[in-house]
């Protein structure tokens, strides 16, 4: 397993509760989210700028 | 005949929080908001002041990611009288740090009478780098997560342990802008990304209460130290009040159709305490997800000013902002009393005639 620091950029929408599951899908697509939060949102461009760590991999044995 | 009134107060981790970014600093707002709910859910980041800490017992200390699933209602927080706590001890630490913690490890069995494990040494040096992203929050990697996670299984199966304190060998930084401002009671602390990141892994990993300090040579003697991070100029180590978090930490139960009486699942909470620019984390977005007269009351406090510029109204979340924390305490005795808030004002408006408005 390795973790990663990482940015996405999300398009809003009008829940919260559909805003979490975007990024949580947006994030998914470059590992496990482990920790994240969304930074800014930019109301004219309609997006939001998430900070995260992933994590990739499968935890190792020694 | 009234229920029980459970507020949770989040001040997240590595943001430059004006109040609650130092060392335990946010922990006189978890205090008095103890004192006007019946129970207080909050996290590690709020309660620990390196080797100063307070005793709440109607407060349930929880760790970040077992707070982002307790919010979305995927587990629920079971109080217990006592965890035996596992002590997981970086690899990376030199031989007299490693005595220094365990000398406060050991203190605080005698003196507190908290119950620990024997201890685990990770089997490689856990390697932590810190980050600082482009919107100023700090965030952190760790080179080995994967002998974290074995010392992790270790201490549950092996030692017993139900809930784990880890210390990790953070980079020594003497000379840094990061950490001079921080000493100072200014700009964002350098560790605590990284540190979330500890715990949070093994949270989710495990499901067991976590908290994580770090391991740090002292630091030189610097008399214009600001109050809010004085707590971690104390000593050698941070440990202790993560072992007396780690003490009571509720632990992490499943959603079950039956759930027990003393289980607090996030249905049951009242009220919501975030700082007013702060309110894209997870936890919060979830326990702010509905404008329905049962959602939580969840207010913003303007005067705990952050790095981040996510306010709630942004992300569709209700909220009633308030100044301080003083406020919001008031704002919370209230709620809880049944008072609604706008009568405390000298101005109230007659009702309308609902007709009139439409």
């Amino acid at each position: 397993m390795t973790t990663h620091f990482i940015t996405a950029e999300i398009d809003l929408t009008e829940s919260p509760v559909a805003m979490h599951q975007t990024i949580e899908a947006e994030l998914a697509q470059q590992g496990e989210p482990l920790r994240w939060a969304v930074t800014e949102v930019d109301v004219d461009q309609q997006k939001a700028v998430v900070e995260a760590i992933v994590t990739v991999g499968e935890r190792q044995e020694a | 005949m009234r229920r029980s009134y459970t507020t949770v107060l989040i001040v997240p981790t590595g943001i430059g929080a004006a109040i609650g970014g130092y060392a335990g600093d946010a922990l006189p707002v978890a205090r008095s908001l103890a004192q006007v709910s019946d129970c207080l859910i909050t996290h590690p980041n709020v309660l620990n002041g390196a080797q100063l800490y307070w005793n709440l017992p109607n407060t349930l200390y929880v760790e970040g990611y077992g707070l982002d699933q307790f919010a979305a209602g995927k587990w629920g927080l079971a109080p217990v009288h006592q965890n035996r706590v596992g002590l997981i001890l970086d690899q990376g630490i030199e031989v007299d740090l490693r005595v220094r913690h365990l000398q406060a490890a050991d203190a605080a069995r005698a003196t507190l009478g908290l119950h620990l494990t024997d201890y685990i040494v990770t089997d490689a040096p856990l390697g932590v780098e810190l980050k600082a992203a482009a919107s100023g929050a700090t965030w952190g990697t760790i080179a080995n997560p994967d002998s974290l996670l074995r010392a992790a299984e270790r201490a549950i199966q092996e030692a017993g342990a139900d809930a784990i304190a880890v210390v990790a060998r953070f980079p020594d930084d003497l000379g840094s802008e990061a950490l001079q401002s921080y000493r100072q009671g200014k700009g964002v602390d350098p560790l605590a990304g990284a540190e979330a990141v500890i715990s949070h892994l093994i949270v989710r990993e495990f499901q067991l209460p976590c908290a994580h300090a770090p391991a740090l040579s002292p630091l030189p003697l610097d008399p214009t130290i600001s109050p809010r991070s004085a707590a971690e100029e104390l000593g050698y180590t941070f440990l202790p009040c993560v072992l007396v978090g780690l003490n009571r930490a509720p632990r992490f139960v499943e959603y079950s159709t039956d759930p027990q009486q003393d289980q607090i699942w996030a249905d049951q909470v009242d009220a919501v305490v975030v700082p007013a620019t702060a309110f894209g984390g997870s936890a919060v977005m979830h326990l702010g997800r509905s404008r329905s007269a049962a959602s939580p009351l969840i207010i913003a406090v303007r005067e705990n000013h952050t790095r981040m510029q996510v306010p709630p109204e942004l992300l569709g979340i209700s909220a009633v902002r308030v100044n301080s924390y003083l406020e919001a305490v008031g704002m919370v005795a209230a709620h809880r009393a049944g008072v609604y808030p706008a009568a405390l004002n000298a101005a109230i408006a007659p009702l309308q005639w609902l007709d009139d408005i439409k």
